[in-house]
This record gives structure tokens, sequence and C-alpha cells, in this order.
């Protein structure tokens, strides 16, 4: 019994679905470009990596393939397939996976994990076995120092990030008459050297510092370091956060009734999900980074309407949009190059790419033509209010009291 | 030295220590009771924050009044859940050796079903919803409501426990076997009955526990295993089987905690709750409150 399906007839409908499915004769015929990452599924960079990358890789790919796959220099266009590994959040085990998609696996290009200490510790790995990695999610000087000659860096570093909102302060405690500022951070690479970087701008600028406490990944409870920094009437608060505890400092800041009049978390304020967690008590909070799809740059509000449209969620309000722009770069130097991988590394070094996020150039590997930005909560939209020839708004300084 | 400060401080750890406390009992009714150690307790927690969360924000159903499903329903899971893979163990397992190691090879494999599954159904994106998060004036001091009420909830669960244990017919087996298994056994006591009905409190109380704690944290389907190390450092403190030291060994906790991370840095946190317990473990190692500890010469049996 069964059913027999004659040669003829199956060609012809496999043809017919192919054509169906809007991909142009011959796509078959070519093998995939084969890229591989790992990104965390679990743990707690899970929250980031599932907000900030994971959807701008699918978006793309999605993209690409839709257009018939990967062009490929000299080789016309390829299907993407993509190669991943959950890292559970473990350093190690992302080294590992690294490790093993360019000896085992074998792939023709890498894309990057999320976060600065995963960055710092597969970008070495990449750059031994000459992959190109473009890294939307790092953020450090000490990788700076390490000089690695394939790791490409899209966000601006701790000084230029914490000079920004050093700049911002300066201005809000001229015209306020502010002094007296709480600091709190991360004890992880990332909230170590941004506090690092931030510490001594804002001792020269002549702020009175109030508090300066560490914190682990994973804190759970922060209300008592909150209610410490009010009795000490600290003016201004910055909070170098990991997303959780980005939202726990705001929820707990609020439930403490403490209501600086500058109030700026990090990683994480900028993700719609703050937003529609806090509604009305998101007004006038401050975070790094910004970008939003009002910003001038060509493709940048297509990138977000189809970023909603795939995901039925909005983008991140900052690091978003620089993970598309990574993969923005990497397709066009691909195309201009193939994927000959010191070739696509000359590319890298010696070209200005216009993305999502502006102009971007790379010198000694990192992104210098974004500068550091501050944004805000307005009206629901994350607004670029530092520096001035970013912004999309006017900061609103003194904050709001909470909704 | 701020003395308000201080007091103000301490109260808010002893707030959390109410919420620590309840994680704990329930740890301790498995535990106590037949040597099964669930690492999986946390889990069961993430899924009552979960079922709040859920039932809060789709159906508006208020999250005070949601614990009365999340109890119920993580109650019959737990139930459930000891009937298929840890009667025929309970059974078969002649040494406690061998019943404890066995039971926690169970219960990391349900660590991790339950933490991919709701990775599966949810996703690592953080959940939360506002919930009383107002300051609450209480005596010239501010404490958030939601932590306030939080904390009654706890108190309101945990008194509604005692009053089974002590009032009951099932909650006196349940002491009965605690005290002497071998001597309930000769009384007739149902053993395998009992066993499931304190594994399933013992998981509906994590649950509820989850669904108070929804009101204050954010939920991932991660937030399970940072508590059941709590609970098992408070269920040490307090005396394996003691229910009353688990309490206390709560609250104790949550005070130490919130005052020692006053004092150095929210970093130090867990640093603080070791050497509590590494403190309590040199001077009573019995724990506490544990009963067996006035008795020299007698073992600690379950």
């Amino acid at each position: 019994m069964g059913m027999q399906i004659g040669r003829r007839r199956f060609l012809q409908v496999a043809a017919g679905s192919a054509a169906a499915m809007g991909l142009p004769r011959g796509t078959w015929a070519q093998s995939p470009v084969r890229i591989g990452f790992t990104l965390s599924a679990t743990g707690p960079y899970a929250v980031g990596a599932g907000i900030t990358q994971r959807p701008n890789y699918d978006l793309w790919v999605e993209q690409v393939n839709a257009k018939g796959g990967l062009a490929v220099a000299g080789q016309g266009r390829r299907p993407i397939q993509l190669v991943e590994h959950d890292d559970r959040s473990e350093i190690e085990t992302a080294v590992r996976l690294y490790e093993k998609l360019v000896t085992d696996d074998k792939v023709d290009l890498v894309l990057p994990p999320w976060g600065t200490a995963m960055n710092f510790a597969v970008g070495p790995v990449a750059s031994k076995h000459g992959y190109p990695l473009i890294a939307p999610t790092a953020a450090s000087l000490k990788l700076a120092e390490l000089n690695l000659p394939y790791f490409y860096g899209m966000l601006a570093q701790p000084d230029a990030m914490m000079g920004a909102l050093a700049g911002f302060l300066k201005d809000v405690k001229r015209a306020q008459r502010l002094n007296k500022v709480a600091v709190i951070h991360v004890s992880d690479l990332f909230g170590l050297e941004q506090q690092g970087a931030l510490m001594p701008l804002l001792k020269e600028a002549g702020f009175e510092i109030v508090e300066a406490k560490a914190y682990p990944l994973g804190v759970k409870d922060l209300t008592d370091v909150l209610k410490g920094i009010k009795a000490k009437g600290a003016e201004i608060f910055v909070g170098l956060t990991y997303p959780p505890d980005t939202i726990l400092a705001t929820t707990q800041a609020k439930a403490v009734d403490f209501n600086p009049t500058v109030f700026y978390t990090s990683v994480g304020t900028a993700f719609p999900f703050f937003r529609d967690r806090f509604k009305e008590s998101a007004e006038g909070v401050l975070g790094m980074g910004a970008w939003n799809p009002k910003v001038p740059y060509a493709g940048a509000k297509a990138y977000f309407d189809a970023h909603v449209a795939k995901h039925k969620k909005e983008p991140d309000r900052w690091a978003s949009a620089f993970a598309y722009a990574a993969l923005q770069i990497l397709e066009e130097t691909v195309g201009k190059i193939g994927l000959d991988r010191p070739k696509i590394k000359a590319h890298l070094d010696a070209t200005q790419f216009s993305t999502v996020v502006g102009p971007v150039r790379f010198t000694k590997g990192w992104n210098q033509a974004t500068p550091g930005m501050v944004g805000q909560w307005q009206k629901g939209e994350f607004e670029v209010i530092w520096p001035p020839e970013r912004a999309t708004a006017k900061a609103v300084v003194p904050k709001p009291a909470w909704g | 030295m701020n003395l308000a400060l201080l007091l103000d401080v301490a109260a808010g750890g002893l707030l959390l220590g109410g919420l620590y406390a309840l994680i704990a009992v329930g740890l301790n009714l498995q535990y106590g009771l037949m040597r099964v150690l669930n690492v999986a307790h946390g889990e069961f927690l993430m899924i009552g924050g979960y079922v709040t969360y859920l039932l809060h924000v789709h159906a508006g159903v208020d999250p005070l009044v949601s614990l009365a499903a999340s109890g119920p329903v993580v109650f019959a899971a737990g139930v459930g859940v000891h009937t298929a893979l840890y009667r025929r163990l309970l059974r078969q397992e002649r040494t406690r050796e061998e019943l404890e190691a066995n039971s926690l090879l169970i219960s990391f494999g349900l660590l991790f079903i339950l933490q991919n599954g709701a990775l599966l159904l949810w996703s690592a994106d953080l959940r939360g919803y506002q919930y009383l998060d107002r300051p609450l004036r209480v005596l010239g001091t501010v404490f958030p409501a939601n932590r306030v009420v939080a904390f009654a909830m706890a108190a309101i669960v945990t008194a509604l426990l005692l009053l089974f244990l002590r009032r009951t017919l099932a909650g006196a087996a349940i002491r009965a076997l605690m005290q002497d298994p071998v001597g309930a056994r000769l009384m007739g006591i149902n053993v395998a009955r009992v066993h499931a009905l304190c594994f399933g409190l013992g998981v509906g109380l994590a649950a509820v526990s989850g669904s108070l704690l929804s009101m204050l944290f954010e939920l991932t389907p991660f937030v399970g295993l940072p508590y059941t190390i709590t609970a098992l450092v408070v269920i040490i403190l307090g005396g394996l089987g003691s229910v009353g030291g688990s309490l206390v060994g709560g609250l104790i906790l949550g005070v130490v905690e919130s005052l020692g991370v006053h004092f150095t840095a929210p970093d130090l946190r867990m640093v603080i709750s070791y050497a509590v317990l590494a403190l309590v473990l040199v001077l009573r190692p019995y724990g506490l409150f544990n009963p067996a500890a006035h008795r020299p010469g007698q073992s600690v049996q379950a």
C-alpha cells in the first residue's frame, strides 16, 4: 500500500512550493552560510539576551532569507543557517561553545553573546581563530586594552558613557544647585568599570558622594540600601545596574518613597518592559544610552516597525538598534568582500558604515562615531536628552513624583 | 549612629524574614518528616508566582485572591508528584542515606524540568506588575505597602498551618510521625498518605510564598533556586523538623541580613547568611530549636 509519487510529480510539487514560499529559483543549489553564536537562554543574562539580541538575530535572518539569502561577493545569495547554543549565562560554557563553533562546527561567521563579561571572555577566542565579532552589548575599557584584532565594539565605552552622564549632571548641578550623589553598582565587570569611570568625573566636578555601594548580580533586595541613601539626603541617584536590578531599584525606590531630583539607572531602563511595568512612574527616569525611532537615520523607523511586526513587541531603546546595526554592517561587508575573514577585518577597519544608529566607524576596533548618551522616559518614549547635538527632547528635571 | 534608621532597617528585614519563614516551613515539612530534600522547592514557588502574575495581568484577579488558586493547585500537583515519583522510593529504600541520595536525584530532575518548562511557556522575560507599591507610613517611618501586606498574609497562612497541625487529626498524625516514626506506624497511621499530604502542603506553601513574592519582585523562570538555598539555611538554623524553629529562624535571618547589608554592602548578603549558619552549627549543631538536641544519646531519627 502507500501512495506512489512519481519523480516528475515530486519535482513539480517541490518547485511549486519553492515558488509559493517566495524563494527565487536556484536557492536550493546554494549551500547555506552557517553563522554560529551562543546566547543566554537561561540564567541571569537571559533577560537581556532575550530582549536585546535574540529578536534582532531572528529578524535579520528572516529579512535576509526572504531576499533569497545573504549576498556573498562572487557567490550570489546563500541562505543563512544559524548554529546556536545556550551558554546558560556561564562564561566558561560560552568560551567552550565558541571553541566548538569554530573548530568543530566550522561555521563561516560568528555573532556575539550578550553582555560585557561574556564578550570579554569569548572575544579572545574569536580573535585567536580569526573570526570577526561585532559586539553590540559590550562596554569595557579592559576589553579595549586587550587590543583584540578581530573584536569590534558598537557601544560607547565606559569613559564616554560616564562622560556623557557627568556632562549632563554638571549641567543640572549648575541649573538646579544639586550636590549630593549616591552611586550603586553591580559587581560584575560592567558595573565595576562604569563605576571606575564615573567616580573620578564626579569628584572632579565637585559633587559630594554620600554613598557608593556594590551589590551582587542577581540581588534580591535593595530596600535597605535605598533607605540608607534616602536618609543621607541624596539628590542624585545613579544605579549602574543590569536589567533585573534596574527594575528592582526602581520598584523599591518608589516603595520607600525615595524620589530624588535625578534618578538614573542603566541597562534595562531603555526596555519597553520598563515603561509598561511602571507606567506613569517611569516618567522622568533617566537611563544609560538611548535610541528611538525618531532618530534621523536611514532605516531606523523601518527597523522599529519590522521588529514590532515580527515579535509583537518593541525593540529596546538602546542596544537593540546597535545589535541590528552590527548585523547591517556584517551583511554589507560580506556583500562586498565575501567570507574571507581577514579581508572582512580589513574592510571593517577601513570603512564608515551607515546604519540605523547613524554612522559607525571603528578605530582600533571600537566605534568612535557614536557618543555616550543619556536617555529619559517622557510620555511613553525614551528620548535622547544628552549630548545636546543628539537630543530628541529636552531633559525633564526635577523628576516628577512617582506616579 | 542613627537609631531610627537602624530600627527601620531591622523592621524591613523582619518583613522579608516573614516570607523566608513561610518558604522554609514548607521545605521543613518535607525534609523534617521524610528526609526528602526537595531542591525543586523554589521551582514550586516560581510556579505560584506565575499563577498569580497570569491571573492578575490577564484576568484582573487581585494577587491576594489568587492565593486561593495558586496554593491549592500546587498542593494538588505536589500530591500528584509525590504519588508518581516518591511513593515507590519511600517504600523501597532501606537506609536513610539511600533515601536522601535518591530523593535528591529526583528533585534535581524535577528542578530542571520545571525550570525549562517555565522557560518554554513563558520565556526568560522579566514579569512583574504594580501592586500596592506605595509607601506606607507607620510610626514615622516608611515601608513598602506591598511588603507589609505580604508579611501579614504570610503570618495568617502560618497561623492557619499551626492551627491545622495542632487541632486536626491529620495534623496530629504529622506531628506524631515527626516525633517518632516507628511508634506512629504502630499506632496505625497511614504513613504513605501522610507523606503525600506533607509533600503537597510543603510545595503548596512554597506556591503561596511565590504568589506573595510576585507582588514584590520580578519573576523569571530562575527565581526559585536562591529561595531554596535561603530556606535550607533557615531550616538548619531553626532545626530539622521544628516548625516553630523555621519561623524564628526565618525572622532572624531576615533581620541579620538586613542589618548586615546595611553596615557592609549588599554584595555580602550571602556571606552574612552563611556566617550565621556556620555560627549556629558550631554552637548548636542540631539547630536552635531541635527537640532532639536536648536528648543526648538519642540520634535524630525521622
